[in-house]
């Protein structure tokens, strides 16, 4: 059993990210053979309408969230190559909301599986979607959280974590 | 006569990957969106395989696993799991409660059959 405890090292959140920054390019390529290259600067804001996934994690000292911002364009792109829909078929919301619900699991897998091999084992909770325009998520000061910019042919992913350690 | 494959996850978008890459083979695909429909459609279909999430809202993958390894007429079906998980201790958790493999996604669908090709028979589709 892989227990943590106040003895355990908390991982920096820098680390969390480069762990997460590979974890996005596999995902991406693997399910939808899109290739996605990290940016240096975040470009999230300026997503005007956009479709968040996002997930929770939490175990034995160690809480937070995942998101993954798309704008609706580029939400819609993704979908519609998962599903393997023709270019002028667009995807129901619920398919995409399906889909990036389920690519927004396999992040937080990614990511809860690192926590669990860092020695803070977690459980994940059931992807859901936030639709909106113009939105900030923010956090009290005690919670770390990075930001993550991808470039993709589809647009910009945006893949932000929050995380807070006991 | 057709193999039965039943694909167990409460997304739509993976069970449609799991149809799209059994779809050159001669197979009869089920769905079911959560454990308690997979445990009833595994009931009914008598599956030659299932293809079973871990997370899932009202029953999970785990849950439906056990169920499945107590009931003395669904136990022999072999069950691939898929996890977004790759710990340690989530694939041994899974291994030791029977199931015959797993896959973690992300996931090609080659991998799936490649691993599915390994427990049962599977004959492509006649061309006419």
């Amino acid at each position: 059993m892989n227990e943590s405890n106040s003895m355990t090292p908390k991982p920096e959140i820098s680390k969390a990210g480069e762990f997460l920054t590979e974890h996005v390019v596999t995902v991406f390529e693997t399910m939808l053979s899109v290739q996605v290259a990290p940016l240096k600067k975040s470009s999230a804001e300026s997503l005007e309408e956009r479709v968040t996934g996002t997930a929770g994690f939490g175990g034995e000292g160690v809480r937070g969230v995942l998101y993954l911002h798309l704008s609706t364009t580029t939400a819609n792109r993704f979908a519609a190559i998962m599903l393997g829909l023709a270019d002028d078929v667009a995807p129901a919301d619920g398919d995409v909301n399906d889909v990036i619900g389920e690519m927004t699991n396999m992040l937080t897998g990614g990511l809860k599986s690192w926590l669990t091999n860092s020695g803070f084992p977690c459980a994940i909770s059931t992807p859901g979607i936030i639709r909106g325009t113009s939105y900030v998520i923010d956090s009290p000061p005690e919670v770390e959280s990075q930001k993550l910019v991808f470039e993709s042919a589809a647009g910009p992913v945006a893949v932000e974590i929050q995380m807070q350690f006991d | 006569m057709a193999t039965k494959i039943l694909s167990v996850d409460d997304s739509r978008t993976i069970r449609l990957i799991v149809g799209r890459a059994f779809g050159p083979f001669d197979c009869q695909l089920f769905e079911a969106a959560n454990g308690e429909e997979g445990l009833a459609a595994a009931t009914r279909e008598k599956p030659d395989l299932i293809v079973l999430d871990v997370t899932m809202p009202v029953m999970d993958g785990v849950t439906m696993l056990i169920k499945l390894k107590e009931d003395p007429s669904l136990k022999n079906i072999p069950v691939i799991m898929l996890t977004a998980e790759s710990g340690h201790e989530n694939v041994a958790q899974i291994g030791k409660l029977g199931a015959r493999d797993y896959l973690v996604k992300p996931f090609k669908e080659q991998q799936l059959i490649e691993r599915a090709g390994r427990i049962i028979p599977l004959q492509k589709k006649a061309t006419a």
